[in-house]
């Protein structure tokens, strides 16, 4: 698969992260993402490293694994690595590819000036990463 | 507290390092200040509809079925992520001594977050933060 920027963007704007951002928000992105092709079960990010940017599956899917646990997998339309580039904190978790996967992906600092220029993008993301702490904090006392 | 005592407070929390003098006094406004004795419950478990606190003054004790589980203290803040996820809190949150709070209403939160987008980055780090301990402990 190898996206052109305008597919790239008619793709983004269904991602449920983008929702409602600004048209001028989505037009950056489908600048700044790069697209990057994995084989199943290659890594794509490792526990230990620090970010450097969140990755959004076009096709195929994630397993987020920490040590010998699983965290949780994600699929098409969802994103997983933006933690480590909020926080500035080395990756807590390694991800690998669950089959022939596509992603894009969005450095660090274009993630940063996205999440300053359009709210909305923020909000999305908090209600996103809140949903994920309540989910981890329930799991936790099970 | 008086309208001086509270800017000052603000002014030294990390959730709004980022605003100037006017945006406080705003903030300040928006917000409003409440004041429990020990052993009071600010949030309760399973019971929606509470608000956004931020501790100015006191500590007060998270409990979950009746077990502690954290302490919060000046400068943290409570009841955001069911304000956010439209869902009742998953613990109690109780003064553990007389606290000074300031309350946003759960209705305004979006609102206010949206018009103060410095605060709501501040915030997200704090959630990714807590869920990054979160995903380590598991």
């Amino acid at each position: 698969m190898s996206l052109t920027t305008p597919e790239k963007r008619a793709w983004l704007v269904k991602v449920p992260l983008f929702r409602d951002c600004s048209s001028e928000v989505l037009d950056q992105l489908a600048d700044a993402t790069a697209e990057f092709e994995f084989a199943p079960d290659a890594p794509i990010v490792q526990q230990g490293q620090v970010g450097n940017g969140l990755y959004i599956i076009v096709s195929g899917g994630a397993r987020i694994v920490a040590g010998s646990d699983e965290l949780a997998r994600f699929g098409p339309d969802e994103f997983f690595g933006e933690l480590s580039v909020i926080d500035q904190q080395p990756r807590a978790a390694s991800a690998f590819a669950v089959g022939q996967t596509t992603c894009l992906a969005l450095a660090s600092w274009d993630l940063v000036a996205e999440l300053e220029r359009d709210s909305q993008l923020a909000m999305n993301l908090l209600k996103e990463l809140a949903g994920r702490l309540r989910a981890a904090d329930v799991q936790l006392r099970h | 507290m008086d309208q001086q005592e509270i800017l000052d407070a603000l002014a030294g929390l990390a959730l709004f390092s980022d605003l100037d003098r006017p945006q406080l006094q705003a903030v300040a406004h928006t917000m409003s200040e409440e004041s429990f004795s020990s052993g009071q419950r600010i949030l309760r478990q399973g019971f929606s509809g509470a608000g956004f606190f931020i501790v100015l003054e006191g500590e007060v004790v998270v409990r979950v079925d009746g077990g502690d589980v954290a302490r919060l203290g000046k400068g943290d803040f409570f009841g955001e992520i069911s304000l956010l996820l439209g869902e009742p809190p998953i613990a109690d949150v109780v003064a553990n001594v007389p606290v000074t709070a300031l309350q946003l209403a759960g209705p305004d939160l979006r609102e206010f977050l949206l018009a103060y987008p410095a605060v709501m980055y501040r915030m997200l780090q704090s959630v990714s933060r807590r869920l990054d301990r979160a995903n380590r402990r598991s």
